[in-house]
């Protein structure tokens, strides 16, 4: 089977500006992609080129197995795209607007709009020009997701969103996944897409540093861990363990910083008589902030 | 009415359109209304032989002293002229660089519809409003030379408001494509304006100066103006503008289905 997304040796030139230097990049069906990385990184140029907006300068794109310059229409009426800076008709209603490009698109049930609009708290009803940011931002998911495609591609989605229709969203996405489609979406916050992909690459000046599934990232990550012991805890045992990074106590209690494993930890600790184990979920942002730090030496 | 990215672009118009057929049939109107006390003025041609040749000749002033000339000198070689001119050009220019400035362009693109295809509805669409407003010119023509006696033909006010219609077609598909090939309204509106600006002088300079009257033929005011435009016949001359108006859209529609969107 095809990938859904595959990039090589993607570049695109702005002029003299490099904006994407050789992007590889193979995405299968059924993954939540999270495409991360800081301002002026790049990531809305190759949205754009996947999406069929902008031409490669070299290199090549593909989408579902159709080439994003050649067969470009057969790939957009399968591609759902939702811009970096979404803008609707002003003077048409969300009901009006979403009609609009359902019938452009074919093959759009309307029942899932107005469910979709429903869970969204959207009111179709409303002019667009009167929405407010969050709103119309509403209306470009809605618009993005109504021809349930088998790609959905998100430029930075939750801009403007309150947290509980976030929620919602996201849960949209899960949907799509589980029916089969696969999303990409990018972020510059790496918490956003944490909650939802399965894998997550990330870009600095039009290069990918990494990309690595969600589980492995999380694997690597610093976690933070309190330990509360019967009697006082072994510091000196503990900071001995491989792994273990920042060891400091308060009472019978060490908080510990642990990278990978911490099995082995545990394993040591147990015989001094563990009595309470409190771990608090790794921080992603630690790793994030440690890509764009190791790229910036580098360069 | 939003099914179609031609009657969306119809609907988007539909303001306007409104809006300019007031203004045309007022126009019109009030113009015929001048006529009968310039009809009876006792000099008319001692009045008008004072004017200088070139002039005459642009205007058809000689032509002045009846109803069909009158307006033909007072409204159809400059007014409306320069009214369909700023319909088509701004009408145009908005269609594509317009919808890809403000943004709402980049959702429609990434549809099953082409830039060709959209580029030709649009096209379609400005068309359409062309008519509608050829036509409303048209008719007050026809309206007004029935309230003031001034004896213009059915056939003769339809071949007036086609020539406006087409010079409006012309200019607008121009921008349209202008706005096609590079996104940009600034230049969607600058080159037509441009173009027509130039066309007009030629046009003008030709019947002043020897030396430009072989290029006469060339200026789409020359073809749309000359002989009338309110005349009996059908001047085989509009087949250029329609040609030039194809044209410009046709070379427009490659160069878009390549070119970078633009974001905003
Ligand atoms: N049309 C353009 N002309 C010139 N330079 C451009 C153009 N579009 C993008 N760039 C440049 O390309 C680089 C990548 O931009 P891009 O918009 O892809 O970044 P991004 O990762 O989406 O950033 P953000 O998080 O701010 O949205 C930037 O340096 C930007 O200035
Ligand atoms: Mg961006």
């Amino acid at each position: 089977m095809h990938p859904v997304v595959e990039t090589q040796g993607l570049t695109k030139r702005f002029g003299p500006h490099l904006a994407l230097d050789g992007i590889d990049l193979s995405i299968a069906a059924g993954e939540i992609f999270g495409y991360l990385g800081p301002n002026g990184a790049g990531k809305t140029t190759t949205i754009r080129i996947l999406a069929g907006l902008l031409q490669p300068s070299a290199g090549r794109a593909a989408v579902l197995g159709l080439d994003v310059v050649r067969q470009r229409d057969l790939m957009q009426a399968r591609l759902g795209y939702l811009p970096g800076n979404f803008v609707g008709y002003d003077d048409l209603s969300g009901e009006q607007y979403l009609r609009y490009l359902a019938n452009l698109r074919g093959g759009v049930e309307w029942h899932v709009v107005v469910t979709m609009a429903k869970r969204l708290d959207l009111d179709l009803g409303r002019r667009i020009g009167v929405l407010s940011h969050g709103n119309r931002q509403k209306v470009g998911i809605v618009q993005a997701l109504m021809h349930h495609p088998e790609l959905v591609i998100l430029d930075e989605p939750t801009t403007g969103l309150d947290p509980i229709i976030q929620r919602e969203f996201l849960g949209l996405l899960a949907d799509v996944r589980d029916a089969g489609g696969t999303v990409f979406l990018s972020s510059h916050i790496l918490s956003e897409v944490e909650a939802v992909a399965d894998r997550v690459g990330i870009i600095r000046d039009g290069r990918l540093v990494v990309v690595e599934s969600v589980e492995r990232l999380k694997h690597r990550a610093v976690r933070r861990m309190d330990l509360t012991f019967v009697g006082a805890p072994p510091l000196e045992v503990l900071s001995s363990v491989a792994g273990v990074r920042e060891v400091t106590s308060s009472g019978s209690t060490a908080h510990l910083a642990v990278e990978g494993s911490t099995a082995k930890l545990l394993a040591v600790a147990a015989p001094h008589g563990i009595e309470q184990i409190v771990t608090h979920e790794p921080d992603l942002e630690e790793i994030f902030l440690a890509y764009y730090e190791r790229t910036d030496r580098l360069a | 009415m939003t099914a179609y990215v031609f009657t969306k672009t119809l609907r988007d118009q539909r303001r306007a359109l409104i809006a300019w057929s007031i203004g045309v049939t007022a126009l019109v109107v009030v113009e015929g209304a001048l006529w009968p006390s310039v009809r009876d003025m006792p000099n008319l041609d001692e009045f008008l032989a004072g004017y200088p040749d070139a002039l005459k000749e642009a205007f058809n002033l000689a032509a002045m002293t009846t109803g069909t000339g009158f307006l033909n000198a007072e409204l159809y070689t400059l007014v409306l002229p320069i009214l369909f001119l700023v319909f088509g050009i701004s009408r145009g220019a908005r269609l594509v660089a317009g919808e890809e400035e403000s943004g709402t362009l980049e959702v429609v693109l990434v549809t099953p519809v082409s830039t060709t295809r959209l580029l030709l509805e649009k096209a379609a669409g400005l068309l359409t409003a062309l008519c509608l407003l050829g036509a409303v010119a048209g008719v007050s023509t026809l309206i007004a030379s029935a309230l003031f006696s001034m004896g213009v033909s059915p056939a003769g006010a339809a071949v007036g408001a086609l020539s406006m219609m087409l010079l409006g077609l012309e200019y607008g598909f121009l921008a349209l494509a202008v706005g096609a090939m590079t996104g940009r309204r600034s230049l969607a509106v600058g080159v037509p304006s441009v173009a027509a600006v130039a066309a007009y002088v030629l046009y003008v300079g030709g019947l002043m100066v020897d030396s430009l009257s072989g290029w006469l033929a060339w200026s789409p005011f020359h073809q749309a103006l000359s002989e009338g435009p309110i005349a009996s016949g059908l001047p085989f001359r509009y087949a250029w503008m329609v040609l030039a108006a194809v044209v410009v859209v046709a070379v427009a529609a490659p160069v878009f289905a390549r070119r970078d969107i633009r974001a905003t």
